[in-house]
């Protein structure tokens, strides 16, 4: 027993560092030390209230932020897919819909979730200067119970 | 009989976690998002682990592959598993709705309880190997 422990002992060292000199060498590296997390400003996020009325007047374009999947099995009515995970072959199609100073709302599902945080930055790199997050979205929406659909994109 | 059992078991439980640790090596950044987000961690040693784990998780599911070291080798992928279904379990009992990151973030899968299950499975064939194997 005493032997299998150091010899575990010396796998996840051997792995470890393995992983250090991997990381080192790599394009895709990151710091030993996780940095500092940058806070994300309040007033990028949309409250729910103002979500809605904007959505009722029809005043905004709602972007669900999530895969494909996701999106089919139940969105926020009227919102545009356009998943993170493939923006370029998405955007195109969605961007027929908006103009550069449009109020877009992006949203995923979860409080963690970040995805449309990515979604909302790569529309400002587009030039979109109107671009807020409804937080935990989907979650959100669905416990005020506001209308959703199913129903994969067309 | 028991060998060509665990000979099975040792291919599907390494070649798991060779796949498993791959995708989290050839995207470190995503996987230390993962980590963060299921709030276990202090924020500074997030990516220390993102940046070895996996690389312990590939060498030990070689390892086992291989044949080298086996009792070791699934022991380790045992114990690695116990932190898994530990870290699922609180994220599940804290309601946190949060993506797996078990196989990278590409599957989308939320943690749930057949991350739970699957974890559980796998951990009871490592423990098996663990006892009937041999270093």
């Amino acid at each position: 027993m005493r032997r299998t422990l150091q010899r575990s002992l010396v796998i996840v060292v051997l792995g470890a560092a393995l992983g250090l000199v991997a990381n080192a060498v790599s394009p895709r590296r990151i710091p030993f030390i996780t940095p500092p997390k940058a806070e994300i400003p309040e007033q990028e996020f949309m409250p729910l209230t103002q979500a809605h009325e904007l959505w009722s007047s029809g005043g905004a374009f709602f972007l669900d932020a999530r895969g494909s999947a996701d999106y089919a099995a139940g969105h926020i009515a009227n919102a545009l897919s356009l998943p993170a995970e493939a923006f370029d072959q998405h955007f195109p199609q969605v961007a027929s819909y908006l103009t550069t100073d449009s109020v877009i709302v992006c949203y995923c599902d979860g409080t963690e979730c970040d995805i449309s945080h990515r979604v909302a930055e790569l529309l400002r790199q587009r030039g979109y200067t109107n671009v807020r997050i409804l937080k935990n979205g989907y979650t959100e929406w669905n416990k005020a119970a506001y209308p959703t659909t199913k129903g994969a994109k067309p | 009989m028991t060998k060509w059992i665990n000979l099975l078991l040792r291919l599907i439980i390494g070649g798991i976690f060779v796949a498993a640790g791959a995708v989290k090596i050839v995207n470190p950044a995503a996987f230390a998002d993962s980590i963060a987000n299921y709030r276990m961690l202090p924020h500074e040693w997030i990516n220390a682990f993102a940046i070895t784990l996996p690389w312990v998780e590939v060498a030990a599911g070689l390892l086992l592959i291989i044949g080298i070291w086996k009792r070791t080798n699934a022991l380790l992928i045992a114990l690695m598993l116990v932190m898994f279904i530990i870290a699922i379990g609180q994220a599940v009992g804290r309601g946190l709705n949060i993506e797996c990151g078990c196989f990278g973030t590409v599957e989308g899968r939320k943690v749930g309880l057949v991350a739970l299950a699957e974890d559980a499975a796998m951990l009871a064939a490592a423990a098996w190997l663990a006892w009937r194997e041999k270093d």
